[in-house]
Parts: C-alpha cells; structure tokens; sequence
C-alpha cells in the first residue's frame, strides 16, 4: 500500500520542479521583498456576526492567501506596500480594501451575504476554488443550508443523512446509527460537536441524528489526509461547529414537523462583543398516545438542547461556553423503561498572542449513558451504562509566512468506562447487583504540522501527531486461551491496583497531503495518514444499537491501526460553477474487533472471551460532482468500493466482506429554484445491498428448525439492493419588507415510490406450519412517507 | 438480557414507525447433509435416547430423513457402558445400564457411515420449585385480564447454574420459537425466584399448566441461548444468522465431515397448577 504513495510523492515532487504555470509566473517571491508586516483579523457575517469559518482572504497582485480557521480568525504576512486585498467567502458579496501597510495592522472584517437570490444555494466550500487550491483530499463541507435543502424523512432536516449522501459514506441500512466512511466501522468515525466527542449520534436508534440543524453552523467531514490536530479514530473526522449566536440582533427561528417541533433563539449579549444562541426540540408523536386508553401510560419521545454563548474579552481574547443534552425516553407502563443521551459541555479560550500567533484552549466533558429496566414488581431492576470523558487541549497556529503555517499542540482524554451496572430495584426482586468491571484510560496527544506552499503550484501539508494510551483499570483482570472462534476460557487471573499500568501503548501517526496545481482549476493531491484508535464500540448487530458498549484497549484488546492512501483530481469549471473529483483510496487496517458466532456483548463479564481480532482492507474511487451556482444545483455522487476483513476463527480464516460493504453508492442530489418563492429538491440513492449470512441448510432440534450454513462461512451473500427516491417543495410566504416574520412551508415525500427496501434478510419457522421454514425481508419503512413542516423566522 | 432489544424494537411501533416484514423467495446456496443429533440422558431413572437424521435444504419441509443403522454406544464416569439400539427410524434408546444421576459425566460415541463422532456432558446440581401460584390481573399495560401462573423457589448460592423452563398448558408444551427460555443465575444468583409469569396469554377456569424445569450444563445453555437468537432472529437491531454450537465433534479433526445438535444431561423437576 506504501509504495504506490512514495512513488507518487516522488512524481509530486518532480513536478514541482518544472515551471511554474503562466498564469502564476509573473508573481513575485514574496519572501524576497523587504521587511514584512502581517495582516490579521477576524471574518465576520454582516448580518449574524457568525465567524465565516474558511472564508478566504487574497491578494491578487502577490497572488498569495490565507484563510480564516475555526473562529473566523486570519493572519496573513505580507511584504510592506499597497495592496488590493479580496475578502471572499461564498454567499457573500466579496469585498476588496485597499490597505497601505507599513505596519502591521488588524482589519477584521464583515461580509455582507448576497441579494437573496432566489433559491441560491451554498455547495460546499468556503473559498469558491478551495476543493482545487487547498492540499486536503477526502474532504466535504456542508452547512445548514445544505442540509436543510434535501428532502427530508418526515420532515426532519438530518445532519448525518445528508453526510451520507457524499462519496465514500454510506450505511448499513435505513434507519441504522452513524454512518461508514470509506469501508469503516460506525466507530470509527471522530464526530465532534464543538470540539466535544459525541458517542452516539442517533435519537430513535438511528432515524435522526443527534443533531439539531437550527443550531449547526458548519460541519466538515475529512476522510482521508487527516491533518495531525486530530486522531483517535479510523476513518473519519467529522467536525460540527455550532452557531456562536447572532450578535447583532435577536433572531428567532423555528418549525413545527409531524416528528418534532424546534425553537432557536439567538441574540447579542453586547453588541459586538457577545452573543449567544440556545436552540431545543422535542418530538412529540407520543402526545397523541394520551388519547388511546390502552397507550396513556406509555411515553416514546426525544429531546435535544443546546446553548452557547461568546463574548470577546478584550482585543486578543474571546471565549465560547457550549453545552448540549439529549435524550430519547421509553416507556411501557410499568413493564420496561429505557432512556438515552449524550451531554456534552465546552469551554473554549481564544487568544491571540500577536498577528501572528493565535492559540484555543479547550476543557470539555461528553459522557453517553442508557438506563433501562423493569421500574417494580418481583423481576424489577434497574441496568445503567456510560462513557465519560474529560479532556483538555491547546492548539496553537502559527502564521510564519505566507507560504508557512504551523499547527501544534497537545491534548489529553482521561476516559472512565462503566460498561453495565445493575441493581434490583425492591428487596423482593429476583435480581442481585452486578456490575461489571470498569475501566480508567488516559489517551495523550501531541502534535507538530506545517502547511508550506513551494510557489504557487505545490504546497503540502506535513505533520506528525504522537500518541499515547494508558489503560490504568484497576481489578481482576484474565488471559483468554482456547479455540480461536469458539467462546474462550479466561485464565491466570491477575489483581492490579489503581496505580498499576495495565497496559500502555505508544504510538507516532505520520500525516502528509500535497498538491500541485495544474492550471487555475485543475490539480492532482495525495495523502497518506495513519490512524490510530484507542477505544472501541462492541455491536455485533447488524446497526448498532443505543445499548452497545465503549471498550479501551486492554492487555488483550489491542489499538486499532489504518495507513491509508488517497491520489485524487480536482478541477472547477467555469469559473467554479461547476467543481469535480475523483478520488482513489486504499487502506490497511489492523487489530479490527469481530465476534465469535451468537456472541453476547452485553453485561457479559467475559466480553473479551467472546471477541476476535484480524485484518481489514477497504479501497475504492470516488466521483463527485457538483453545481453550485444558477437556479439548477446538487450533486452526484458516485462511489464503487470494497471493504473486507480476515480474522482468524471466522470464515475458515479467509477474508470475508465487511457487514457495511456496499460495492456501489450512487446518491444524486438536486435543487431547483422556480421563483423566488418556490424550490423544489430531489434526492436518488441507489446501492448495492449489504453483506449477510444466509443458512444452506437446517435441522430440527426438539420440535424447533434452527438454520445452518456448512463450513461456518460468514456473509456468503447480499441482501437485495436498496433505491429510493425523493421529493420536496419549499414555499416560502411572501416577502414584506417591513415584516420581519419570514415563514415557509415544506412539503416531503420520501420513498416516492414505496419501495420495500430490504434492511437485512432472515430465516424462520412459519408460524401456522412450524415445519416450513421462510426467509423474510425487513423493510424499515415499507411504504411512501410524505410530510409537511413549517419553518419561520424573524 | 438481548431480548430487550425485542423490545425496543417495538418502541419504534409507537412512533408510528413500525417497519414490515414479508416473506421473500430467494435462492440459497445447495448443501451436503450434515449429521443432527439431538439426545438426552436425565435424572429420572430414564435411559438415554438419541435421534439422529440429516440435515436437509434450508426450504426443505419434509420430515428430516432418519439415521439408520449407527452404532451407539454410552460410558459414565464410574465405568457404566451401555449401547443404544435403535428402535424406531433414527431413533436410538439405551438398555438402561447407564443411568443419568446428578454429579454423574456422560460420553456419547457414534459410528455413523464410517465416521466416529463423540459427545461429552454432564448432570448437575438442582434446585427444587415450591409451587407454581395463580394471579388474576386488571387489563393494564402488556396485559389481558385473566390468571397467570407464577413460578415460585430458591435458586442456589453460588453463580455458575443455567436452567431451562418448559412450559405445559393441558398437556401441550409451549414450542413456538419465542418459547423457548433458559436462564443463567448471574443476574439471580442464590435470590428467590418468586412470581415469576410463566403463561403470556390469561389462562381460564380448567386450564392446567405444568412447569418443568431443567438444570443444564453451561454449554449446553450457551447451545440453547445461540438456538434461541437464531430462531427469533428478526428486527432492526438482529445479527446475520450464524450457525450454534454443538457438542458433537467428529473424532477425525479437520475432516468436513461434521455434525450439528447436542446430546445433553440435565435434571427435570416439575409442578403444575389448575385453575379452579
């Protein structure tokens, strides 16, 4: 896999070598001019106040650049002189000062959106060539905007669906938790909301996400290149960034779904100088179960909450405080309760040490937990799980020079793990407590990147993060020994207290992305990264489920390892109207977890007893192709690709497909605007089925038919393919200028044509004639949904 | 502690969600017969019976064709021998020479078409049922109104016993695939297991359930439990079918030749109640 990637850094780097392209030959190197001041500041929306993360700041005539990060902050060091300088951002009107700089001068700057035009639409990418200019590969941007645009189930706007409708990503099925990136785990994918892991990112077990898109700003999905800033998971990063708040006004948003209704409130805290935005929904289809007698003890709804606000100290400081908090309820009666969530909280520090130097402290805390349980009576009890995590980190950017920047800093993640505890809840119940072993682990990071442009036509991206994982649980802890795929014993017993080292993995991540620009529109990148994963989500289900439980590497369960492999071509066209790539991976992957066959993964004081650990390898191309401008918008994406594993015990030891490999995904996404006040939006997927066992054969045990397939093969064949198509309309009311209450109604339908999408095949006795056996097929929604929600804002 | 994932599955029905299932033809793969065992050897003065047949295509409906001809032999572990004569099609029974006793360990040999098979297992400790009661419950929430009989007894000090609840209504055992029921003591260990439902639909006057609880081998739970999720393996949050385990193995490793089922050893301890 390695040395397909030297020769292409080699080829990279002899490219480089030759002359530059005409278009950039007459710029002047601008290290070798005079004594250099720096520009910088922060790159607002005129409106909102928002910080315009990506938004890209240029000056034509050196033909060099820079572009605003995570909190809209820039720093560009330039020669000293008079300069023309563009602030672009796109859907905004881009603005050019003109600047005498002797000294070194602050200039942050507002960016006013452009005339609403109709229907306009932003596709992905801050500077409108950034996907061609900027070395990353592997990387999708989409704001709420986008989000909001594709049709959705039942009206609910969905982060991760829309995610999934990108190249490379796919999943398991409708309605299963999280997503695959190219041919990982669910697990292995960074989602982080304001710099805070979130370890579950579904209400209702994976029919929306966690997400609620009125209070997402931004959101960024790396899958390949991965910058040294960010580890601890495979395949992907995905990182949210929430509104800070409008800081100019108040604003309300909102929409009344058949799902959910949503409130978002906004407003500045000082003008200028703060602001903050608290934004909540609740489903509430449970309501109508009060008017069923047989139902008004029941209760089935989620929540989430978020709140965050900013407020700038002074010239060099600003701090954010973020929080969310959600839940899904259950409960029948008296009979079974089950509740979960995920609560995050952050607080961010800002400080910009000179122009140059800028620097975010973060302390953040995330925890997931489930409760579940019978609340009375002689079998009641009451089963409780979680994952907590507190963190600390320090990132620092270092605006060197025009065609240097350094990232470094460190973090550490102290981890505890409860994987299951119970209790009975009245003396009477059947029940005694048990609590499995809990886990303590400490996951240290440093790092060290440089962007560095070679002229205008190379530049690359290099780094190096290392790592460090500490498992320090203290308890009793076993060896397993046995069959490998059969249930193994544990042995040799061993005691250790809180200050014993149960085990301690070090570990150095590599990082490098380049580039070299063919033309204005055109370049050709590479990557290579290795990932390294730490902990570890143990579902043996075909999705995962709220219930599955965090794992640490133990002594016996290793850290996951990935070395991937991108090259891709990216090119615009017209004027970046149209942006276009086509992307190749390979990865390697090691110390992969799979499970013994009818292994129980939860409460199961022997887990490790029930696991196995083997190889993986996913590859793949990736075509994506997008139109961002004029009235017709959207997107295709297309990705044929292979994932696979091969574990010792499973499979006669052969490689076998991955449960989410999906040889094609095709997603076509698109958005017309009719007239101001209509758009209509369409969606297709198609792709090939998941991999499944099927049973060849069966026999009958004690009246019962129990299914067998011979030799133990595992995913010997698919499930049949999944498409599905939809449509939506948005109406907006019309436009009176001296209202500022704006309303739109949007109209759904998902699964235009009832299609009865197969999530997963299985095999039964029939349940009138218990001798015939009968493979049926289970569709999540096996018919048209259509829906209608109401937006507003003012 | 995975059947509650049934459970939330059903959640999902309160949203209004609830998903479809329909039976679909699809071709799966052809398969050499494989050797099915399924036999016993209890406590109670019985002697040990073993049924073997083949393995058919997984839509193949007939009755499995029958093992004849197999020669069957039975050891305990206080030199007891005894051989199985088959007395009907497939079906083997002992001479009684090998009893089934608690504490007492039991191997299987079989010579079936030239291939050696062998079984191990064993009997173990019980504990004894009190009674079985009767409740009568209002309509509520998972309920009908009507009586249900409860399990009542001790389970014994010390983790590591595994049980089977077989349940009798007028004389029919529950054997729908969702019937099936076994039960580790980690969760309940040396509790007393008291009001403990034993029917899901009301009983009504002159209706009489039996319980018969069997105390099992560890393996043979974990047999059980794979059988259970395999045969009730539906829904959003089911694994792709996998095959159970099996105690049978052929003497000759490697050899594809292998076998499915279990001959198990267990106790049986029965009650029943009648509705007056």
């Amino acid at each position: 896999m390695k040395q397909p990637f030297f020769l292409l850094v080699g080829l990279a780097g002899g490219l480089a070598l030759t002359p530059a392209p005409a278009s950039a030959q007459n710029s002047p190197n601008p290290r070798a001019a005079g004594p250099n001041v720096t520009l910088s500041g922060y790159l607002k929306d005129a409106a909102t106040g928002e910080a315009l993360i990506g938004a890209s700041v240029f000056v034509k005539s050196l033909g060099v650049g820079a572009t605003a990060n995570e909190y809209g902050f820039y720093s560009l060091t330039l020669p000293k002189g008079r300069y023309v300088v563009t602030y672009t951002y796109v859907g905004s009107a881009p603005r050019e000062e003109t600047l005498d700089l002797t000294t070194s001068q602050t200039l942050s700057v507002k960016l006013a959106a452009k005339g609403v035009e109709t229907g306009e639409v932003v596709v992905t990418g801050r500077a409108p060539d950034q996907n061609v200019r900027s070395t990353e590969t592997g990387v999708a941007r989409l704001d709420a905007r986008q989000v909001k645009m594709v049709p959705a189930l039942l009206g609910e706007a969905d982060v991760v669906r829309t995610i999934q409708l990108l190249p490379g990503v796919s999943t398991v099925g409708e309605g299963a938790t999280g997503f695959n990136v190219r041919g990982g785990g669910v697990d292995q994918n960074l989602i982080l909301m304001d710099e805070a892991p979130v370890y579950n990112s579904s209400h209702l077990f994976g029919l929306f996400s966690v997400f609620n898109p009125d209070a997402v700003k931004d959101l960024k999905l790396v899958k390949g290149g991965i910058p040294a800033a960010y580890g601890g998971r495979l395949s992907s990063l995905l990182d949210i960034r929430m509104k800070d708040g409008n800081s100019q006004r108040l604003g309300v948003n909102g929409g009344v779904g058949i799902v959910s209704s949503r409130l978002a409130v906004e407003a500045p805290i000082v003008k200028d100088k703060g602001s903050f935005i608290v934004a909540g929904r609740r489903s509430y289809a449970d309501l109508f179960l009060k008017f069923n007698p047989d139902q008004k003890d029941n209760q089935a709804y989620f929540y989430d909450f978020s709140a965050k606000a900013n407020y700038t100290l002074g010239e060099r400081d600003r701090v954010y405080l973020s929080g969310y908090f959600g839940r899904d309820v259950f409960k029948f009666g008296d009979l079974f309760e089950n509740s979960w969530g995920n609560k995050t909280g952050t607080l961010r520090w800002n400080h910009v040490f000179n122009s140059r130097l800028f620097m975010n402290v973060t302390a953040l805390a995330s925890r997931y937990d489930y409760g579940l349980g019978v609340p009375t009576g002689t079998q009641g009890f009451e089963w409780t799980s979680n994952i907590t995590d507190y963190s600390a980190k320090a990132d620092f950017e270092f605006f060197r020079n025009p065609n240097s920047t350094l990232h470094f800093g460190g973090s550490s993640i102290f981890y505890t793990f409860e994987p299951g505890h119970v209790v009975p809840t009245q003396a009477t119940s059947i029940f005694r407590e048990l609590r499995l072993q809990q886990q303590q682990a400490t996951e240290w990071a440093a790092y060290l990147d440089e962007e560095r442009s070679f002229g205008p036509a190379f530049s690359v991206q290099y780094g190096l993060r290392a790592t460090m994982f500490e498992n320090t649980s203290a308890g009793t802890f076993y060896d397993y020994t046995g069959e490998l795929g059969k249930q193994l014993s544990p042995v040799n017993p061993q005691t250790y207290g809180r200050s014993h080292r149960l085990a301690s993995y070090p570990n150095l991540e590599p990082r490098l992305s380049a580039r070299y620009a063919l033309s204005e529109s055109g370049s050709i990148k590479a990557s290579y990264h290795r990932m390294v994963q730490y902990i570890h989500l143990i579902s043996n289900t075909t999705a995962a489920t709220p219930l599955d439980v965090w794992l640490p590497s133990t002594r016996n369960v290793r850290p996951e390892h990935a070395d991937q492999v991108t090259l891709g071509y990216f090119r615009n066209f017209q004027h970046n109207a149209y942006e276009a790539s086509l992307e190749v991976f390979g990865k390697k992957m090691d110390n992969q977890i799979d499970y013994i066959n009818g292994a129980n993964t939860l409460l199961n004081q022997n887990l490790e007893a029930e696991l196995l650990y083997g190889r993986g390898r996913a590859y793949g191309a990736e075509l994506y192709v997008k139109k961002n401008e004029g009235r017709f918008t959207g997107w295709l994406s297309y990705t044929l690709s292979r994932s696979e594993r091969q574990i010792d015990g499973i499979n006669q030891n052969k490689w076998y497909a991955n449960k989410y490999d999906k040889t094609h995904v095709l997603a076509l996404v698109g958005s017309y605007a009719v007239s101001d006040r209509l758009s209509l939006s369409s969606t297709f997927n198609y792709s090939t089925g998941v991999a499944t066992t099927v049973p060849d054969s069966r026999f009958v045990y004690q009246g019962l038919v129990v299914p067998n397939v011979n030799g133990d093969v595992r995913n010997n064949y698919r499930v049949p393919a999944y498409h599905r198509l939809d449509l939506a309309a948005t109406l907006k009311n019309k436009l009176h200028p001296e209202r500022r209450w704006q309303g739109s109604w949007t109209f759904s339908i998902y699964n235009v044509y009832g299609r009865r999408n197969a999530f997963g095949l299985y095999f039964r006795q029939n349940e009138d004639h218990p001798t015939q056996t009968e493979a049926v097929r289970l569709s999540i929604f096996g018919t048209v949904l259509p829906s209608a929600t109401y937006n507003f804002t003012f | 502690m995975t059947r509650f994932l049934l459970f939330l599955a059903l959640c999902l029905a309160a949203f209004g969600l609830s998903s479809c299932l329909d039976v679909v033809n699809i071709d799966v793969p052809e398969a050499k017969p494989l050797l099915a065992v399924d036999g016993h050897i209890t406590d109670q003065g019985t002697p040990a019976f073993v049924s073997l047949s083949l393995t058919q295509a997984y839509f193949n409906d007939t009755p499995p064709p029958p093992v004849r001809g197999a020669t069957l032999s039975l050891v305990d572990d206080q030199g007891n021998s005894d051989v199985l004569r088959e007395v009907s099609p497939g079906q083997y029974l002992g001479s009684g020479s090998v009893r089934g006793r608690i504490g007492g360990q039991y191997t299987l040999t079989m010579v079936v078409d030239g291939q050696t098979y062998r079984a191990a297992t064993e009997i173990r400790r019980t504990p004894r049922i009190d009674s079985i009661s009767l409740e009568y419950k209002p309509k509520q929430t998972g309920y009908d109104e009507g009586y249900y009989a409860l399990y009542n007894g001790p389970e014994l000090p010390g983790v590591g016993d595994y049980y089977r609840f077989m349940v009798y209504k007028n004389g029919a055992l529950f054997n729908q695939p969702d019937d099936l029921i076994v039960s580790s003591d980690e969760l309940v260990d040396g509790r007393y297991i008291g009001g403990v439902e034993l029917n899901d639909d009301p009983l009504v006057s002159g209706d009489r359930i039996k319980v018969e609880m069997l105390s099992i081998p560890r393996d043979y739970y974990y047999f059980l439990n794979e059988m259970t999720a395999q045969i009730n393996n539906v829904g959003l949050f089911a694994t792709s079918p996998a095959n159970v385990r099996t105690n049978i193995i052929n003497t000759q490793t490697g050899s594809d030749k292998t076998a499915v089922g279990y001959f198990a050893g267990y106790t049986v301890r029965a009650d029943s109640v009648v509705v007056r």
